[in-house]
């Protein structure tokens, strides 16, 4: 019998398993790419644009040196990410420098997620606006737009740019709270399909700007020389006045360079997603670093250098700077029409990319703070759980609140807006390029990469090619103090507010946390574990397992135990720790895994098996999906059946759909279970999830009996069952299927699955008659007679 | 020399140097890179 329950152990403490590795869904490199490029093909849009506008038609050029130093920056993160799983910019810098300037590497990190929100929202707004008001133009030309709306508006009618984009940055980054809010799930299913669609547009733009030069010609920009450089006002900052940025060539490129370092943004989620990428993970990791190398080379370097060379330099910085791949898309050959149309798919692309952005703007911040949190750096205010949707709504509230107030104060210029994101991201690259040339003599765990080259003398080695990549980094990053004002006041405001913010709760926290673990030690007995597994637990195979979430809605687990004896079948309440991809890239802690929120909700669980007088065992998981947490615990306990509550977003319909796509993505062997969703009033719909027996219609049967009954008086058929007949039946299915008839079968298939209900719960989970409440003795009856866990009544 | 081109000076050696240095990083990766992207046996195209 398990010793895993709330029955006191021999200290009167309750034991309970807490796994310390993530359960994942592990990806390949092509998704992990796509996800990495949502964020960081997005800079492709607005990078060039924001670079011409701050030092002339030069700017292409330092574009592409960005991207091609990218590469240089990419190997950094495979060092980190070959010394740790988890290697972002927190763990890498608190390992080397230590929890202060680990805080402070996070405010500049921070300062770059949130500005990602309202650059990209900013960005698809203007080309959208754009698009609008170049399509009234060309109407307005052709005279198809009437005159009284021509009076009206005393010329051809245009809205204003800034304030659209305002509007429709503002709305989008609304609705992506809302969604953050009731927790949406991130998936690379959605990426890769927005990145295959970037991919068509990508192609199609390369292919018809080399045309187009071919056809009419085209000059290279001026190279990046001292004297092909042209200052904007804006671009020199506290140099504004000084003769310096005019004097030395070198500070000319390095000025250059740092106004088009956003290009390269972006580049944490590498560490991010590592976790998540499938075996042999550093290999692909090299793989997705290639990919979103090359990608965002041809992307982001190359459309800048074609869209100066295509857009003739009296529009290009005057009309289509803020959206300069729409300006490429108008200045190729071809009628008008198709140009325009060509127009608005890069704005159809640049709107779900950049859209996208936004959302890991909100998603990659919440994870960050979560992390730090976590780590007591945070009030735990901020974790608070939302009452109806369990997602930690205050923490996606200050990020979008700080969002909004970007949005609005900087009104729509990209400009400012891109100038300020740039502190961020060099700071960030910084501070970890820093650190791991530390952690090159402190760190004496394996390391399964090293960037190259490295020299070795006397025996100390020199790690040349990391020490490069730190110097242009931390180079560019103190000139681009001196010339990005609005960075610098803007970034340092906020990261001294952030790092006061997180080093004040530390102190506040160091005490309740202390208390908190005190309390914890009286109640419960942590047991960790690095996976979950059957003996870990100490359970029996055929076990019931309860998933957790919400204090307040334990009504499925009162249902299982008034129907389980647990001395014959053991019940596992179970709750998964949700990471996102920002904190899957962290290490974790016992506290961050079982923190004073599943301390309390383990406490009424417990206090819940007590009032039954029952036996349960507490497990923790903390995961990337809450499905395939459960779908993956299930298997590795040998779960029989599964029993959750309803959720107060999807329907039990779309819960099976959730658990049976989990369950489908976990590698053979795998067995089959039942899900039962309770819902209010003890009503409970179950599933079976997995391959099984269907459940037949009273017509099928007695069709197929006809059909025996048929054949069995064929001289020499007399032997044969139901089941043949079934086999040949899809056997001949199958033939058909796969030949011309298989048009027909779908739309029959159609037809049945419209009539019978929503096809995909069909599909995967198949439902079986819903249980209504009744009295407890018959339920006792059926749980015997079927030989299941708790059957409901007319399950098969 | 004033301080602020001595400065100066300095980040612009840095910079270069660090260039320089990023060059042999990006010629040995890209070298690596390519035996990454030859070796195909444990690739799966999901």
């Amino acid at each position: 019998m398990s010793s895993t329950s709330n029955a006191p152990t021999g200290n009167n403490r309750v034991r309970i398993v807490v796994a310390t590795s993530v359960m994942l869904t592990f990806i390949s490199y092509w998704r992990a790419a796509a996800v990495i490029l949502n964020d960081l093909g997005s800079s492709a849009f607005y990078a060039g644009g924001i670079a011409e506008q701050a030092i002339g038609k030069s700017a292409p050029w330092f574009v592409l040196g960005v991207m091609l130093f990218a590469f240089a920056v990419r190997a950094v993160y495979v060092e980190s990410c070959s010394m740790f799983v988890r290697g972002g910019v927190y763990r890498v810098v608190k390992e080397a420098l230590g929890g202060t300037l680990a805080k402070l590497s996070v405010s500049a990190l921070m300062f770059d997620y949130i500005l990602t929100g309202p650059v990209s929202g900013v960005s698809a707004g203007q080309y959208i606006a754009g698009l609008i008001n170049d399509t009234i133009a060309i109407a307005d030309a052709r005279g198809w737009v009437p005159a009284a709306i021509h009076r009206m508006f005393h010329g051809t009618p245009q809205v204003g740019v800034n304030a659209t984009a305002v509007v429709f940055a503002v709305a989008v980054t609304l609705y992506f709270w809302w969604q953050n809010v009731k927790g949406i799930e991130e998936s690379s299913e959605k990426a890769l399909w927005v990145m295959q669609i970037t991919t068509v547009m990508v192609v199609m733009l390369l292919g018809w700007s080399f045309f187009t030069l071919l056809k009419v010609g085209g000059h290279l920009p001026p190279f990046p020389t001292l004297a092909n450089i042209h200052y904007s006002q804006e671009s020199l900052g506290f140099w504004k006045h000084s003769q310096l940025p005019h004097m030395f060539g070198i500070l000319g490129l390095i000025i250059g360079f740092g106004h088009s370092v956003l290009a390269m943004s972006g580049e944490e989620s590498l560490a991010q997603v590592y976790r998540e990428l499938a075996h042999p993970k550093l290999k692909n990791l090299k793989r997705t670093a290639i990919v979103i190398g090359v990608y965002s080379f041809v992307f982001t370097g190359i459309v800048s250098l074609l869209a100066v060379m295509l857009i003739p330099d009296d529009v290009r910085v005057k009309v289509y700077s803020d959206n300069l791949i729409a300006g490429l898309a108008m200045y190729m050959v071809g009628p008008e029409v198709v140009r325009l149309a060509f127009r608005a798919f890069v704005v159809v692309v640049g709107f779900l990319i950049l859209s996208g952005a936004v959302n890991t703007a909100i998603v990659g911040s919440n994870g960050v703070l979560n992390r730090v949190s976590e780590d007591g750096v945070l009030a735990d205010w901020f974790r608070r759980p939302h009452k109806k949707y369990g997602t930690t709504y205050r923490i996606i509230n200050l990020i979008v609140g700080l969002q909004l107030f970007t949005i609005i104060v900087s009104w729509g210029n990209i400009y400012t807006l891109g100038e300020a994101y740039a502190f961020g991201v060099v700071w960030s690259f910084v501070f970890k390029t820093i650190s791991m040339l530390v952690l090159r003599y402190r760190y004496k765990g394996e390391r399964n990469w090293k960037v190259p080259p490295n020299l070795h003398l006397f025996g100390v080695e020199i790690p040349i090619g990391l020490a490069s990549v730190g110097m242009v980094l931390l180079s560019t990053a103190i000139v681009n103090l001196f010339t990005k004002s609005v960075a610098t006041e803007s970034g340092l405001i906020f990261s001294i507010i952030f790092f006061a913010i997180f080093t004040f709760s530390e102190r506040v926290n160091r005490r309740k946390h202390a208390d908190h673990a005190a309390q914890m030690t009286e109640q419960f007995q942590l047991q960790l574990a690095e996976s979950v597994e059957r003996e870990t637990v100490g359970i029996r195979a055929g076990n019931i397992l309860v998933p957790v979430r919400d204090y307040n809605t334990l009504n499925h687990l009162k249902w299982v135990l008034e129907r389980t004896d647990t001395r014959e079948q053991d019940v596992v309440v179970m709750t998964a720790r949700i990471s996102q991809f920002g904190t899957a890239a962290y290490g974790l802690s016992t506290e961050q895994v079982f923190s004073d929120y599943e301390q309390t909700l383990f406490t009424r669980a417990v206090s819940v098996a007590e009032s039954f007088g029952k036996r349960i065992s507490l497990l923790v998981v903390p995961a990337r999906d809450p499905w395939s947490a459960v779908a993956q615990t299930a298997h590795n306990l040998e779960s029989s059946t599964v029993v959750g509550g309803l959720s107060s977003k999807i329907t039990a319909a779309e819960q099976a759909f959730a658990l049976g796509s989990a369950w489908e993505a976990i590698p053979e062997p795998k067995q089959q279970f039942l899900l039962q969703i309770v819902q209010t009033g003890g009503i409970v719909d179950t599933f079976r999830v997995g391959p099984h027996t269907p459940t037949m219609k009273n017509e099928d049967v007695v069709l197929l009996h006809r059909l025996w009954l048929n054949v069995t008086r064929e001289p020499g058929l007399e032997n044969i069952h139901h089941h043949d007949i079934v086999t040949e039946a899809l056997t001949r299915f199958a033939h058909d299927y796969g030949s011309g008839d298989h048009e027909d079968i779908v739309t029959q298939l159609r037809r049945h699955g419209t009539e019978a209900g929503p096809l995909p719960v069909r599909r995967i989970a198949d439902q079986v008659p819903t249980v209504q409440p009744g009295p407890r003795s018959d339920r006792d009856e059926e749980h015997h007679d079927d030989r299941s866990p708790n059957p409901p009544a007319g399950s098969k | 020399m004033s301080v602020s081109v001595l400065l100066i000076k300095i980040l612009e050696v840095m910079f270069v140097a660090g260039w320089a240095g990023s060059a042999f990083v990006l010629v040995l990766t890209g070298i690596e890179d390519i035996g990454t992207l030859l070796d195909r046996k444990d690739e799966d195209s999901h």
